[in-house]
């Protein structure tokens, strides 16, 4: 006879059971466990749903694809507190809809928000049934643990269950854990819960820095989501319930280093009336432990204040370096949820170290600004900074720093604001003159005389002193020509975008050698991968572009700078998007600031030099004039960009503005 | 052939053995894999694919699948999980399931064997699939692990139509549904036929793509309805949005493409105004299911049947009330929503 496969597989499988055992008892326990510690939590979870009028009144935009789908929420106290996430109630809400475990639908307000942990205590009817919700603790949780996100936003009626292991203990700066269980707005807000149905943390998306709040969803289905600790959240659950909103922490530093990672935690400046200002940290301090953690990198000090909230007392121990010996110091700043809007100070000269690569000779005045603070005061171009120091009780008795290279000049200016008094040394052949004179405000509009090449770039230019190159390989399509000015040293890159047309010509670099030659300003000017517009494609060229120009001539990072005109213009502030604190200027003539795009507010070191212009009816220039305003409301310096005569593009104005966008 | 004295072994065996004889989880996996096909058609131009997976339900070569692109070929070719090759016959189509059913000239196939009822969240189950046309050679279809993470109702769309199955679907917490992986099985620990894996969609509120599969009643009877003849070919259509002022409902202006359904003004002496229902409540359910825009409530209210009562949900000064609006009136001058289909 012929026995029907399955029949077969059946027998065999049937004996291989009753050989091992009950082979399936494992899958089946875990699964019975993973009900049961489900079951535990159930009925203190809710289903919170969308308010259309909280999305449809927020701000703009972002909110308003928020808040759409359904979401959880976790009781936290039958007196009818809930925990849910910002992603599901927007700060713009004021009220949300919960839907009990019974059915019933009820209305909960909200009382306080954790900002950086993007999560909200909601405020319901009481809910004697719901059950007390033990949470984990933080110390005892293990990578490669069974996590169960527990959530309502599938079915009101029945809870959702995905399953998955702890994935890392302490991601987003220390904020939350993460899993590999399924996680989405269905069950964002519902409980992480070990394999014993105790919770562990809130299902939320990354809390990222602010303006990547609402964006923490692009990484659904990729076996990635978080969970913020439980326990850190009833520590704060008193102050929640009395309606206060955690507000992320704010210290007032920028660092030296770049790469905010893995860069050398050494203060470049200190915002002034900034919590580390009024705690007593100075430019030059080298954190070395926060609250007791040691800090070796930037990334480590992040990591201990991250979870820190505005009004929280740190401790913040530094090494000192003072006339030759370095000291221990601990400061204790009051961390402050924003610091005031920082205004850009200069003493209104482009200096340049000694000789390339030695920081610690003193700064070179290259070039005075006609009418600035330091012109005004007597300062001439050549001499030297052979000392500087804050005076008034704003400075609090701050030290004298001697023969400042430019980058601690820079670093020092930045944390100094307009009109404070400072006392300059300055060396001019053998002779050393202090002078007191008061910081001036960042210009705005490009002045009319600009330096020439620093002199340091030896042999200095002539007017026919540039070559145009092609950037990149034969196997780059349209690939960017470069005006490079001659000589050495460290250079300042403008790129340009004009009409998109493909590939750009040979003659089109003629209209900018007369302006790079006599400013040492790099151009480079990029051609469009579609013939009639400016693509994503295009956005990786310029980039591209950069590191190609890299070994025929040093970029100067602190003058990066994009430009444009019309669809280029626009294209400008996406690339500046793009570049982010590696871009120090934009200019464009009649291209609108793109309501996506995201131009964070200035911080000493990174502010950006914004010119704006063109022609057009009332509403492009009411247009402008939001623009200014919204980028000035940043702490930008905003000057206007004239139109160029004859219809070219403004050469000779961009490459002064680039060659000053180092202005101190 | 299988020799009789073998069987007798077996047979004592799986007596001694009892109720706790279960497969291993590497053997369900091995069972699930046989009954599952590969599927190859039409396809292969604009990002289409030319290939899916199926499920043997009977020895005799019955096969269910995923209804879509693939089928619309001259030759639909399944490949059994031992690589033999078969032409298959489309035998029907059911459009509301997005199901269709095929046969193929074959016996002694290794039919999946379906699960008693319906399972419920949290269930271990496995998922096998040709996920992406891997499987090109005579070897099985992959097979993937996870837990279904909720019973719920299909609200999806594909780009911008809603999918025409709105019932019940296994929502599962792993990336099952893949180009290639319509038409796969979804199994319990045991082996046993949960549900067939539909299509790729996104969840129609929040936009994300959906893992799920149709539970295995519906693939029965969906198929049971092809084969006698019942499927129609048409999908029943959506209620159209009903008119609100019928009730006496004067909602905010509809200018954003979100509007939220607040009450701007009620007719005086509509049913609405005698309920109790006032200016600027905000409707946030009808009957039981939350709307989260204007468009949303006019269309959920469509799709109550003149007759039925109309419940509504409302914030008023921060607090939920439930509203009884009555009996929904018939809309006289226009077509009556269609009745859903059997």
């Amino acid at each position: 006879m012929t026995w029907p496969r399955p029949l077969m597989m059946l027998v065999v499988a049937t004996m291989l059971g009753a050989a091992r055992g009950n082979a399936t008892e494992p899958t089946l326990a875990e699964e019975r466990a993973f009900r049961a510690a489900v079951g535990q939590v159930a009925d203190a979870v809710v289903r919170i749903e969308p308010v259309a009028g909280a999305a449809a009144t927020g701000a703009a935009g972002a909110e308003a694809a928020v808040a759409s789908a359904p979401s959880t929420g976790l009781v936290v106290d039958p007196a009818g507190l809930v925990f849910a996430t910002s992603f599901a109630v927007p700060e713009t809400a004021r009220e949300a809809v919960v839907v009990l475990p019974d059915g019933r639908r009820v209305a909960a307000t909200p009382l306080g928000r954790d900002v950086p942990r993007g999560i909200v205590l909601l405020k319901t009817e009481p809910l004697p049934t719901a059950p007390l919700v033990e949470p984990v603790p933080r110390r005892s949780l293990e990578p490669g643990q069974w996590t169960i996100a527990v959530g309502r936003g599938w079915s009101a009626a029945e809870p959702g269950v995905s399953v998955g292991i702890l994935s890392a203990v302490d991601r987003g700066w220390g904020l939350a854990v993460q899993t590999d269980a399924a996680v989405s707005p269905m069950n964002y807000g519902g409980p992480l819960l070990d394999i014993a149905g105790r919770v562990i943390g809130i299902v939320a998306p990354l809390p990222a820095e602010p303006a990547q709040m609402m964006r923490g969803t692009e990484l659904y289905d990729a076996g990635i989501g978080f969970a913020v600790p439980l326990e850190d959240l009833l520590a704060e659950l008193p102050r929640l319930a009395a309606g206060e909103s955690l507000a992320g922490g704010v210290l007032g530093i920028a660092y030296r280093s770049r790469d905010t990672i893995n860069g050398d935690p050494v203060i470049a400046s200190v915002r002034q009336g900034s919590p580390a200002a009024r705690a007593g940290l100075r430019p030059g301090d080298r954190i070395v432990a926060i609250e007791g953690r040691a800090v070796q990198r930037i990334a480590d000090a992040r990591h201990a204040v991250a979870p820190r909230h505005a009004g929280d007392v740190i401790a913040v121990e530094v090494d000192r370096r003072a006339g030759g010996a370095t000291s221990r110091v601990t400061a204790r700043p009051a961390l402050v949820a924003t610091l005031p809007p920082w205004r850009r100070a200069i003493l209104g000269l482009v200096v340049a170290d000694g000789a390339a690569g030695v920081e610690d000779e003193p700064a070179r005045i290259e070039w005075v600004l006609p009418g600035g603070p330091a012109d005004r005061a007597g300062i001439a171009a050549g001499g030297r900074v052979a000392s500087i120091v804050p005076l008034g009780d704003a400075a609090g008795g701050a030290e004298v720093v001697e023969a400042p290279s430019a980058a601690t000049l820079a670093g020092l200016l930045a944390g100094l604001e307009p009109e404070q008094q400072v006392r300059l040394g300055v060396l001019q052949g053998a002779d050393v003159t202090t002078i007191d004179l008061a910081l001036g405000e960042m210009i705005c509009d490009v002045p009319a005389e600009a330096p020439a090449p620093l002199s340091s770039g030896l042999p200095a230019a002539g007017a026919d002193g540039v070559r145009v190159v092609r950037l990149g390989g034969a196997d780059v399509a349209q690939p960017p020509l470069a005006v490079i000015p001659a000589g050495r040293g460290p250079v300042p890159v403008l790129i340009w975008f004009g009409l998109p047309h493909g590939d750009v010509d040979e003659a089109e670099a003629t209209a900018w050698q007369g302006a790079a030659a006599a400013t040492g300003v790099a151009v480079i000017l990029p051609g469009s991968q579609e013939r009639r517009e400016w693509s994503g494609d295009d956005l990786g060229g310029v980039v591209r572009a950069l590191e190609s120009l890299q070994p025929l001539r040093p970029v100067d990072a602190a003058r990066v700078a994009v430009a444009g005109r019309g669809p280029g213009g626009v294209f400008a502030w996406l690339v500046a998007e793009r570049l982010g604190d590696a871009c120090r200027g934009v200019a464009v003539l009649d291209a609108p600031l793109p309501s996506r795009v995201v131009i964070p507010a200035a911080e000493p070191g990174t502010a950006k030099w914004m010119l704006l212009g063109g022609a057009g009816d009332a509403a492009a220039a009411r247009r402008l004039g939001a623009d200014r305003d919204r980028l000035r409301h940043a702490g930008h310096a905003v000057g206007t960009l004239p139109e160029p005569d004859g219809g070219g593009p403004p050469a000779a104005t961009l490459c002064r503005w680039a060659a000053l966008l180092g202005l101190r | 052939m299988i020799p009789r004295c073998f069987l007798v072994v077996a047979v004592v065996l799986a007596a001694r053995a009892g109720a706790a004889a279960d497969p291993t989880p590497q053997l369900v996996a091995v069972i699930a894999a046989k009954s599952v096909v590969k599927i190859y058609g039409a396809g292969g131009l604009r990002g289409l694919e030319a290939y899916q997976s199926g499920i043997i339900l009977s020895p005799d070569g019955r096969i269910a699948t995923a209804l879509s692109t693939v089928l619309d070929a001259e030759g639909i070719d399944c490949v059994l999980d031992d690589g033999r090759r078969f032409e298959a016959t489309l035998v029907g189509v059911d459009p509301r399931r997005e199901l269709a059913v095929l046969s193929i000239d074959a016996t002694d196939l290794p039919a999946a064997v379906p699960a008693a009822g319906r399972a419920a969240a949290g269930t271990r189950v496995l998922a096998v699939s040709n996920l992406f046309g891997v499987a090109v050679g005579d070897e099985r279809a992959s097979v993937q692990r996870g837990v279904i993470a909720a019973v719920a109702p299909l609200e999806a769309r594909r780009g911008a139509a809603d999918a025409p199955y709105t019932g019940t679907v296994y929502v599962l917490d792993f990336t099952t549904n893949n180009p290639g992986s319509p038409g796969g099985a979804l199994v319990d620990a045991r082996g046993r036929l949960l549900g067939m894996i539909g299509k790729e969609l996104r969840a129609s509120a929040s936009g994300i793509w959906l893992n799920y599969a149709l539970p295995v009643d519906e693939v029965l009877a969906g198929c049971a309805a092809v084969v006698e003849g019942r499927a129609g070919m048409t999908t029943a259509a959506a209620a159209p949005p009903f008119d609100l002022g019928l009730l006496g409902i004067v909602l905010v202006p509809d200018l954003l493409d979100r509007t939220p359904p607040f009450v701007e003004t009620l007719l005086p002496e509509s049913a609405a105004a005698r309920a109790g229902l006032a200016a600027d409540d905000l409707v946030i359910a009808v009957g039981g299911r939350a709307v989260g825009s204007r468009a949303a409530a006019e269309r959920a209210v469509g799709a109550i049947a003149a007759g039925d009562p109309v419940r509504l949900s409302v914030i008023r000064a921060g607090t939920v009330v439930d509203i009884d609006l009555g009996p929904r009136p018939a809309v006289a001058d226009a077509a009556l929503p269609p009745e859903t289909a059997p």
